[in-house]
Protein backbone atom coordinates (compact mmCIF):
# COMPACT_ATOMS: atom_id res chain seq x y z
CA UNK A 1 0.00 0.00 0.00
CA UNK A 2 1.28 3.51 -0.68
CA UNK A 3 0.76 6.44 0.86
CA UNK A 4 0.21 9.71 -1.26
CA UNK A 5 0.94 12.95 1.71
CA UNK A 6 0.43 16.00 -1.53
CA UNK A 7 -3.41 15.30 -1.29
CA UNK A 8 -3.00 16.82 2.58
CA UNK A 9 -1.07 19.86 1.37
CA UNK A 10 -3.52 20.10 -2.08
CA UNK A 11 -6.47 21.02 0.40
CA UNK A 12 -5.10 23.19 2.56
CA UNK A 13 -7.37 25.79 1.63
CA UNK A 14 -10.14 23.80 2.97
CA UNK A 15 -8.91 22.34 5.95
CA UNK A 16 -7.44 25.59 6.96
CA UNK A 17 -10.99 26.81 6.33
CA UNK A 18 -12.45 24.11 8.37
CA UNK A 19 -10.07 24.31 11.32
CA UNK A 20 -11.45 28.42 11.70
CA UNK A 21 -15.19 27.02 11.84
CA UNK A 22 -13.98 24.47 14.55
CA UNK A 23 -12.21 27.38 16.67
CA UNK A 24 -15.23 29.34 15.59
CA UNK A 25 -17.75 27.24 16.65
CA UNK A 26 -16.01 26.43 20.38
CA UNK A 27 -15.81 30.24 20.52
CA UNK A 28 -19.75 31.21 20.25
CA UNK A 29 -20.41 28.11 21.86
CA UNK A 30 -18.65 29.21 24.81
CA UNK A 31 -19.71 33.03 24.55
CA UNK A 32 -23.06 31.51 24.52
CA UNK A 33 -22.53 28.47 27.24
CA UNK A 34 -21.01 30.83 29.89
CA UNK A 35 -23.95 33.32 30.44
CA UNK A 36 -26.40 31.58 29.96
CA UNK A 37 -24.88 28.73 32.30
CA UNK A 38 -24.77 31.18 34.85
CA UNK A 39 -28.37 32.23 34.49
CA UNK A 40 -29.17 28.78 34.67
CA UNK A 41 -27.34 28.10 37.51
CA UNK A 42 -29.24 31.31 39.35
CA UNK A 43 -32.33 30.43 38.64
CA UNK A 44 -31.61 26.46 39.84
CA UNK A 45 -30.08 28.27 43.68
CA UNK A 46 -32.18 31.24 43.33
CA UNK A 47 -35.52 31.10 41.58
CA UNK A 48 -39.29 30.45 42.95
CA UNK A 49 -39.79 26.68 42.64
CA UNK A 50 -41.84 26.18 39.47
CA UNK A 51 -38.94 27.70 37.69
CA UNK A 52 -35.99 25.66 39.93
CA UNK A 53 -38.16 22.78 38.59
CA UNK A 54 -37.82 23.66 35.20
CA UNK A 55 -34.06 24.36 35.04
CA UNK A 56 -33.29 21.51 36.70
CA UNK A 57 -35.02 19.89 33.84
CA UNK A 58 -33.57 21.17 31.51
CA UNK A 59 -29.99 20.84 32.86
CA UNK A 60 -31.06 16.82 33.43
CA UNK A 61 -32.68 16.87 30.30
CA UNK A 62 -29.26 17.77 27.95
CA UNK A 63 -26.61 16.48 30.71
CA UNK A 64 -27.79 12.83 29.87
CA UNK A 65 -28.48 13.25 26.48
CA UNK A 66 -25.70 11.93 23.79
CA UNK A 67 -24.69 15.36 22.14
CA UNK A 68 -24.71 13.74 18.66
CA UNK A 69 -28.53 13.33 19.42
CA UNK A 70 -29.01 16.70 20.19
CA UNK A 71 -27.77 17.56 17.22
CA UNK A 72 -29.80 15.12 15.18
CA UNK A 73 -32.44 16.72 17.03
CA UNK A 74 -31.77 20.24 16.37
CA UNK A 75 -31.13 19.78 13.13
CA UNK A 76 -34.77 17.90 12.45
CA UNK A 77 -36.96 19.70 15.40
CA UNK A 78 -35.65 23.14 15.57
CA UNK A 79 -36.89 24.07 12.19
CA UNK A 80 -40.76 22.27 12.84
CA UNK A 81 -40.22 24.90 16.18
CA UNK A 82 -39.40 28.03 14.97
CA UNK A 83 -40.33 27.64 11.66
CA UNK A 84 -37.24 28.90 10.48
CA UNK A 85 -34.71 27.21 7.99
CA UNK A 86 -32.00 27.71 9.90
CA UNK A 87 -28.22 27.42 8.28
CA UNK A 88 -26.49 24.74 9.40
CA UNK A 89 -23.93 25.94 11.46
CA UNK A 90 -26.69 27.88 13.72
CA UNK A 91 -28.45 24.78 13.91
CA UNK A 92 -24.74 23.08 14.77
CA UNK A 93 -24.03 25.89 17.27
CA UNK A 94 -27.71 25.62 19.13
CA UNK A 95 -26.75 22.30 20.29
CA UNK A 96 -23.75 22.64 20.89
CA UNK A 97 -24.95 25.40 23.36
CA UNK A 98 -27.98 23.29 24.45
CA UNK A 99 -24.86 20.59 25.54
CA UNK A 100 -22.49 23.02 27.05
CA UNK A 101 -24.34 25.51 28.62
CA UNK A 102 -26.25 22.53 31.05
CA UNK A 103 -22.58 21.80 32.48
CA UNK A 104 -21.43 24.94 32.42
CA UNK A 105 -24.71 25.93 35.49
CA UNK A 106 -23.83 22.51 36.99
CA UNK A 107 -20.26 23.85 37.18
CA UNK A 108 -21.22 27.18 38.12
CA UNK A 109 -24.06 25.95 40.76
CA UNK A 110 -21.12 23.63 42.35
CA UNK A 111 -19.08 26.53 42.78
CA UNK A 112 -21.17 28.66 44.46
CA UNK A 113 -21.96 25.81 46.84
CA UNK A 114 -18.38 25.01 47.62
CA UNK A 115 -17.98 28.42 49.20
CA UNK A 116 -19.19 27.81 52.55
CA UNK A 117 -21.62 29.34 54.57
CA UNK A 118 -19.46 31.02 57.21
CA UNK A 119 -17.95 33.27 54.23
CA UNK A 120 -21.51 34.75 53.67
CA UNK A 121 -22.37 35.05 57.27
CA UNK A 122 -19.18 36.73 57.61
CA UNK A 123 -20.43 39.22 54.56
CA UNK A 124 -23.90 39.41 56.27
CA UNK A 125 -22.68 40.26 59.60
CA UNK A 126 -20.63 43.52 57.60
CA UNK A 127 -23.84 44.35 56.77
CA UNK A 128 -24.46 43.39 53.29
CA UNK A 129 -27.43 42.10 51.57
CA UNK A 130 -27.40 38.69 50.06
CA UNK A 131 -26.55 40.19 46.30
CA UNK A 132 -23.87 42.39 47.72
CA UNK A 133 -22.30 39.10 50.17
CA UNK A 134 -22.95 36.60 46.38
CA UNK A 135 -21.19 39.75 44.04
CA UNK A 136 -18.22 40.39 46.23
CA UNK A 137 -17.86 37.64 48.40
CA UNK A 138 -18.95 34.33 46.88
CA UNK A 139 -18.60 34.64 43.38
CA UNK A 140 -14.87 35.82 43.07
CA UNK A 141 -13.56 32.83 45.52
CA UNK A 142 -16.65 30.41 43.25
CA UNK A 143 -14.91 31.69 39.80
CA UNK A 144 -10.97 30.76 41.03
CA UNK A 145 -12.37 27.32 41.68
CA UNK A 146 -14.67 26.63 38.63
CA UNK A 147 -11.52 28.56 35.79
CA UNK A 148 -10.22 24.85 35.82
CA UNK A 149 -13.33 22.93 35.31
CA UNK A 150 -14.35 25.50 32.59
CA UNK A 151 -11.14 25.29 30.94
CA UNK A 152 -11.21 21.30 30.28
CA UNK A 153 -14.97 21.96 29.17
CA UNK A 154 -13.59 24.16 26.74
CA UNK A 155 -10.78 21.66 25.72
CA UNK A 156 -13.36 18.71 25.76
CA UNK A 157 -16.16 20.99 23.76
CA UNK A 158 -12.95 21.84 20.58
CA UNK A 159 -12.89 18.48 19.90
CA UNK A 160 -17.19 17.43 20.59
CA UNK A 161 -17.55 20.37 17.74
CA UNK A 162 -16.66 17.43 15.47
CA UNK A 163 -19.86 15.81 15.86
CA UNK A 164 -22.07 18.53 14.29
CA UNK A 165 -20.21 17.16 11.12
CA UNK A 166 -23.39 15.18 10.79
CA UNK A 167 -25.33 17.82 9.33
CA UNK A 168 -22.92 19.07 7.38
CA UNK A 169 -21.11 21.92 9.12
CA UNK A 170 -18.10 23.03 7.53
CA UNK A 171 -15.90 22.13 9.87
CA UNK A 172 -12.10 20.17 10.26
CA UNK A 173 -13.64 16.58 10.44
CA UNK A 174 -16.41 16.95 7.90
CA UNK A 175 -14.26 19.09 5.30
CA UNK A 176 -11.42 15.88 6.41
CA UNK A 177 -13.85 13.49 5.65
CA UNK A 178 -15.48 15.06 2.43
CA UNK A 179 -11.98 15.29 0.93
CA UNK A 180 -11.41 11.53 1.84
CA UNK A 181 -14.24 10.27 -0.06
CA UNK A 182 -13.48 12.56 -3.10
CA UNK A 183 -9.72 11.35 -2.77
CA UNK A 184 -10.01 7.88 -1.62
CA UNK A 185 -6.90 9.06 0.19
CA UNK A 186 -8.74 7.34 3.98
CA UNK A 187 -5.72 6.97 5.92
CA UNK A 188 -3.50 9.64 4.76
CA UNK A 189 -6.89 12.14 6.00
CA UNK A 190 -7.49 10.78 8.81
CA UNK A 191 -3.88 10.73 10.43
CA UNK A 192 -4.32 14.54 9.38
CA UNK A 193 -7.60 15.07 11.12
CA UNK A 194 -5.78 13.58 13.96
CA UNK A 195 -2.70 15.43 13.38
CA UNK A 196 -4.50 18.66 13.31
CA UNK A 197 -6.76 18.19 16.13
CA UNK A 198 -4.08 17.15 18.63
CA UNK A 199 -1.48 19.87 17.56
CA UNK A 200 -4.24 22.51 18.37
CA UNK A 201 -5.48 20.54 20.98
CA UNK A 202 -2.55 19.79 23.03
CA UNK A 203 -1.30 23.10 23.89
CA UNK A 204 -4.70 24.01 24.93
CA UNK A 205 -4.81 21.21 27.57
CA UNK A 206 -1.14 22.25 28.70
CA UNK A 207 -2.57 25.60 28.87
CA UNK A 208 -5.41 24.09 31.36
CA UNK A 209 -2.96 22.29 33.52
CA UNK A 210 -0.96 25.30 33.90
CA UNK A 211 -4.45 27.23 35.07
CA UNK A 212 -5.05 24.58 37.68
CA UNK A 213 -1.74 25.03 39.17
CA UNK A 214 -1.87 28.74 39.00
CA UNK A 215 -5.41 28.95 40.65
CA UNK A 216 -5.40 26.30 42.97
CA UNK A 217 -6.94 27.54 46.00
CA UNK A 218 -4.91 28.23 49.35
CA UNK A 219 -6.85 28.91 52.24
CA UNK B 1 -28.46 40.55 90.51
CA UNK B 2 -28.83 44.00 90.80
CA UNK B 3 -27.52 47.00 88.59
CA UNK B 4 -25.77 47.75 91.31
CA UNK B 5 -23.55 44.82 91.89
CA UNK B 6 -21.68 45.38 88.43
CA UNK B 7 -17.86 46.18 88.46
CA UNK B 8 -18.45 49.43 86.42
CA UNK B 9 -21.15 52.26 86.94
CA UNK B 10 -23.36 50.63 83.70
CA UNK B 11 -24.05 52.66 81.12
CA UNK B 12 -27.31 52.74 79.08
CA UNK B 13 -28.43 49.04 78.26
CA UNK B 14 -26.89 48.58 74.91
CA UNK B 15 -28.61 44.70 74.39
CA UNK B 16 -31.83 43.60 76.32
CA UNK B 17 -32.33 39.77 76.07
CA UNK B 18 -35.88 39.32 76.74
CA UNK B 19 -36.51 35.68 77.09
CA UNK B 20 -35.69 34.80 73.98
CA UNK B 21 -36.19 31.04 72.52
CA UNK B 22 -34.84 29.07 69.98
CA UNK B 23 -35.17 25.67 68.32
CA UNK B 24 -33.73 23.83 65.89
CA UNK B 25 -36.32 21.23 65.26
CA UNK B 26 -37.56 19.49 68.44
CA UNK B 27 -33.86 20.68 70.02
CA UNK B 28 -34.65 23.72 72.19
CA UNK B 29 -31.53 25.44 72.10
CA UNK B 30 -32.53 28.78 74.20
CA UNK B 31 -35.35 28.08 76.63
CA UNK B 32 -36.06 31.44 77.78
CA UNK B 33 -32.93 33.29 78.38
CA UNK B 34 -33.07 37.34 79.98
CA UNK B 35 -30.12 39.12 80.16
CA UNK B 36 -28.74 42.75 79.92
CA UNK B 37 -25.88 44.64 78.17
CA UNK B 38 -24.75 48.07 79.27
CA UNK B 39 -22.27 50.56 77.20
CA UNK B 40 -19.18 49.80 77.83
CA UNK B 41 -19.61 46.45 79.65
CA UNK B 42 -17.82 43.45 78.87
CA UNK B 43 -20.05 40.53 79.24
CA UNK B 44 -18.82 37.10 79.01
CA UNK B 45 -21.08 33.96 78.24
CA UNK B 46 -19.48 30.95 79.50
CA UNK B 47 -20.47 27.20 80.01
CA UNK B 48 -20.52 23.98 78.07
CA UNK B 49 -20.02 22.96 74.42
CA UNK B 50 -24.15 22.80 73.11
CA UNK B 51 -25.38 24.95 76.53
CA UNK B 52 -26.51 27.85 73.75
CA UNK B 53 -24.45 30.93 74.55
CA UNK B 54 -22.96 30.80 70.53
CA UNK B 55 -26.71 30.18 69.15
CA UNK B 56 -27.54 33.53 71.68
CA UNK B 57 -24.50 35.54 70.24
CA UNK B 58 -25.49 34.75 66.50
CA UNK B 59 -29.46 35.71 67.30
CA UNK B 60 -28.18 38.91 68.49
CA UNK B 61 -27.32 40.32 64.95
CA UNK B 62 -29.79 38.73 63.20
CA UNK B 63 -27.95 35.44 61.71
CA UNK B 64 -30.19 33.33 63.45
CA UNK B 65 -34.45 34.01 64.13
CA UNK B 66 -35.12 33.58 66.92
CA UNK B 67 -38.72 31.66 67.66
CA UNK B 68 -40.04 33.13 71.32
CA UNK B 69 -39.05 36.53 73.79
CA UNK B 70 -37.52 39.64 72.29
CA UNK B 71 -34.01 41.43 71.81
CA UNK B 72 -33.59 45.26 71.60
CA UNK B 73 -30.85 46.62 70.37
CA UNK B 74 -30.49 50.41 71.63
CA UNK B 75 -33.68 50.73 72.96
CA UNK B 76 -35.29 49.36 69.29
CA UNK B 77 -36.60 46.02 68.60
CA UNK B 78 -33.79 43.78 66.42
CA UNK B 79 -35.73 44.44 63.16
CA UNK B 80 -37.38 41.63 61.64
CA UNK B 81 -37.07 42.41 58.09
CA UNK B 82 -33.49 42.79 55.60
CA UNK B 83 -33.20 46.23 55.71
CA UNK B 84 -33.68 47.00 59.32
CA UNK B 85 -31.34 44.13 60.39
CA UNK B 86 -28.26 45.12 57.89
CA UNK B 87 -28.48 48.79 59.29
CA UNK B 88 -28.44 47.06 62.80
CA UNK B 89 -25.62 44.84 61.98
CA UNK B 90 -23.30 47.78 61.04
CA UNK B 91 -23.30 48.86 64.56
CA UNK B 92 -22.39 45.04 65.97
CA UNK B 93 -19.15 43.76 65.08
CA UNK B 94 -18.47 40.06 64.84
CA UNK B 95 -15.31 38.05 65.40
CA UNK B 96 -15.91 34.03 64.46
CA UNK B 97 -14.26 31.29 65.39
CA UNK B 98 -12.91 30.09 62.34
CA UNK B 99 -12.15 33.87 61.44
CA UNK B 100 -14.02 33.80 58.15
CA UNK B 101 -11.67 36.07 56.61
CA UNK B 102 -11.93 37.40 52.94
CA UNK B 103 -9.38 34.00 50.94
CA UNK B 104 -9.44 36.08 48.01
CA UNK B 105 -8.75 39.64 49.38
CA UNK B 106 -5.46 40.73 51.27
CA UNK B 107 -5.60 41.87 55.19
CA UNK B 108 -6.07 45.24 54.11
CA UNK B 109 -8.92 44.47 51.46
CA UNK B 110 -10.07 42.13 54.15
CA UNK B 111 -10.49 45.52 56.59
CA UNK B 112 -11.61 47.80 54.13
CA UNK B 113 -14.50 45.96 52.40
CA UNK B 114 -17.22 46.81 55.29
CA UNK B 115 -16.45 50.17 54.88
CA UNK B 116 -15.94 50.22 51.23
CA UNK B 117 -18.86 48.22 49.83
CA UNK B 118 -21.90 49.01 52.95
CA UNK B 119 -20.73 52.13 54.12
CA UNK B 120 -19.93 53.21 50.65
CA UNK B 121 -16.98 55.55 52.22
CA UNK B 122 -15.43 55.37 48.92
CA UNK B 123 -11.93 53.40 48.01
CA UNK B 124 -9.49 55.57 49.97
CA UNK B 125 -11.29 56.17 53.17
CA UNK B 126 -11.86 52.76 53.21
CA UNK B 127 -8.00 52.07 53.03
CA UNK B 128 -7.23 54.72 55.54
CA UNK B 129 -9.64 53.43 57.57
CA UNK B 130 -8.34 49.46 56.77
CA UNK B 131 -4.84 50.77 57.82
CA UNK B 132 -5.51 52.15 61.31
CA UNK B 133 -7.42 49.28 62.40
CA UNK B 134 -4.54 46.92 61.15
CA UNK B 135 -2.28 49.09 63.24
CA UNK B 136 -4.40 49.19 66.13
CA UNK B 137 -4.30 45.46 66.14
CA UNK B 138 -0.38 45.65 65.38
CA UNK B 139 -0.34 44.00 61.64
CA UNK B 140 0.18 47.21 59.48
CA UNK B 141 3.46 44.83 58.19
CA UNK B 142 0.86 42.76 56.98
CA UNK B 143 -1.79 44.51 55.20
CA UNK B 144 -0.39 42.92 51.87
CA UNK B 145 -0.86 39.80 52.85
CA UNK B 146 -3.53 37.36 52.09
CA UNK B 147 -4.84 35.48 54.81
CA UNK B 148 -3.19 32.14 54.05
CA UNK B 149 -0.21 33.84 54.25
CA UNK B 150 -1.01 34.49 58.07
CA UNK B 151 -1.26 32.26 61.58
CA UNK B 152 -3.91 31.89 62.71
CA UNK B 153 -3.72 34.59 65.69
CA UNK B 154 -2.98 37.43 62.92
CA UNK B 155 -5.85 36.01 60.96
CA UNK B 156 -7.97 36.53 63.88
CA UNK B 157 -6.66 40.18 64.96
CA UNK B 158 -7.57 41.15 61.07
CA UNK B 159 -11.05 39.53 61.30
CA UNK B 160 -11.15 41.98 64.42
CA UNK B 161 -9.97 44.75 62.41
CA UNK B 162 -12.63 44.15 59.65
CA UNK B 163 -15.30 44.43 62.53
CA UNK B 164 -14.03 47.34 63.86
CA UNK B 165 -13.58 49.14 60.94
CA UNK B 166 -17.44 49.52 60.39
CA UNK B 167 -17.02 51.85 64.10
CA UNK B 168 -19.66 49.62 65.61
CA UNK B 169 -20.99 50.17 69.26
CA UNK B 170 -20.63 46.47 70.08
CA UNK B 171 -18.20 43.79 69.44
CA UNK B 172 -19.88 40.13 69.26
CA UNK B 173 -16.73 37.31 69.69
CA UNK B 174 -17.97 33.79 69.12
CA UNK B 175 -14.96 31.64 70.97
CA UNK B 176 -13.10 33.96 68.91
CA UNK B 177 -9.67 31.63 70.33
CA UNK B 178 -11.13 28.23 70.02
CA UNK B 179 -9.47 27.57 66.85
CA UNK B 180 -6.47 28.66 67.57
CA UNK B 181 -2.39 27.11 68.87
CA UNK B 182 -2.10 27.78 72.16
CA UNK B 183 0.87 30.03 71.41
CA UNK B 184 -1.16 32.91 69.57
CA UNK B 185 -4.35 33.13 71.75
CA UNK B 186 -2.80 34.92 74.14
CA UNK B 187 -1.62 38.28 71.18
CA UNK B 188 -5.62 38.01 70.11
CA UNK B 189 -6.63 38.01 74.06
CA UNK B 190 -4.12 41.07 74.48
CA UNK B 191 -5.74 43.14 71.46
CA UNK B 192 -9.10 41.88 73.04
CA UNK B 193 -8.29 43.42 76.34
CA UNK B 194 -7.12 46.68 74.65
CA UNK B 195 -10.46 47.09 73.46
CA UNK B 196 -12.34 46.54 76.83
CA UNK B 197 -9.68 48.76 78.03
CA UNK B 198 -11.15 51.58 75.66
CA UNK B 199 -14.39 51.01 76.71
CA UNK B 200 -15.78 48.88 73.89
CA UNK B 201 -19.11 47.24 74.78
CA UNK B 202 -18.36 43.33 74.23
CA UNK B 203 -20.22 39.91 74.14
CA UNK B 204 -17.83 37.64 74.82
CA UNK B 205 -18.31 33.18 73.90
CA UNK B 206 -15.65 32.05 75.33
CA UNK B 207 -13.87 29.03 77.08
CA UNK B 208 -10.73 31.23 78.22
CA UNK B 209 -11.59 31.69 81.82
CA UNK B 210 -8.88 33.70 82.57
CA UNK B 211 -9.83 36.35 80.32
CA UNK B 212 -13.26 36.20 81.23
CA UNK B 213 -12.04 36.33 85.08
CA UNK B 214 -9.85 39.60 84.29
CA UNK B 215 -11.26 41.30 81.61
CA UNK B 216 -15.13 40.51 81.96
CA UNK B 217 -17.27 42.86 83.75
CA UNK B 218 -20.33 40.31 84.16
CA UNK B 219 -20.07 36.76 83.49
CA UNK B 220 -23.20 34.57 82.42
CA UNK B 221 -22.99 31.14 82.81
CA UNK B 222 -25.14 29.02 80.59
CA UNK B 223 -26.46 25.31 80.78
CA UNK B 224 -28.88 23.44 78.56
CA UNK B 225 -30.34 26.51 76.67
CA UNK B 226 -30.77 28.51 80.17
CA UNK B 227 -28.65 31.23 82.00
CA UNK B 228 -28.16 29.75 85.48
CA UNK B 229 -25.92 31.72 87.12
CA UNK B 230 -24.98 35.50 86.70
CA UNK B 231 -22.74 37.80 88.20
CA UNK B 232 -19.66 39.61 88.35
CA UNK B 233 -16.60 37.39 87.58
CA UNK B 234 -15.31 37.40 91.70
CA UNK B 235 -18.69 36.34 92.59
CA UNK B 236 -18.64 33.06 89.25
CA UNK B 237 -15.26 32.03 90.25
CA UNK B 238 -14.82 32.25 93.30
CA UNK B 239 -18.29 31.84 95.21
CA UNK B 240 -20.41 30.36 92.63
CA UNK B 241 -23.74 30.05 93.57
CA UNK B 242 -24.93 27.07 91.42
CA UNK B 243 -24.17 23.32 91.44
CA UNK B 244 -23.99 23.51 87.78
CA UNK B 245 -21.37 26.55 87.39
CA UNK B 246 -19.28 24.48 90.12
CA UNK B 247 -19.67 21.34 88.55
CA UNK B 248 -18.65 23.31 84.87
CA UNK B 249 -16.17 25.13 87.06
CA UNK B 250 -14.34 22.11 88.50
CA UNK B 251 -14.51 20.30 84.50
CA UNK B 252 -12.24 22.46 83.20
CA UNK B 253 -9.85 22.73 86.22
CA UNK B 254 -10.62 25.92 87.80
CA UNK B 255 -9.78 26.07 91.27
CA UNK B 256 -10.36 29.88 92.22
Amino acid sequence: MTLDWSVVWQHRDALAAGTATTFLLTVATMAIAVPCGLLVAALRLYGPAPVRALATAYVELFRNLPLILVVYWAYYVLPILTGLGLPALATGLAALSLNVTAYNSETFRAGINSIRRGQVEAAMALGMSRAQALRRIVAPQALRRITPVLASTWVSLFKDTSLVSVIAVAELAYVSMQIRAQSFRVLEMLTAMAAIYWLLGYPQAKLVDWIQRRYAVTE
Amino acid sequence: MKDSERSKAPGATIIRYIDVVKRYGDFTALSGVSLDVHAGEVVCLIGPSGSGKSTLLRCTNGLETIDGGDIEFEGARLARDERGLRAMRQRMGMVFQSFELFPHLTAEQNVAEGPRTVQRTGIAEARRRAMRMLDKVGLADKAANFPSALSGGQQQRVAIARALAMEPDVMLFDEPTSALDPETIGEVLGVMKTLADEGMTMVVVTHEMSFARRVGDWVAVFDAGRIVEEGPPAQIFDRPATVRTRDFLSHLGWNG
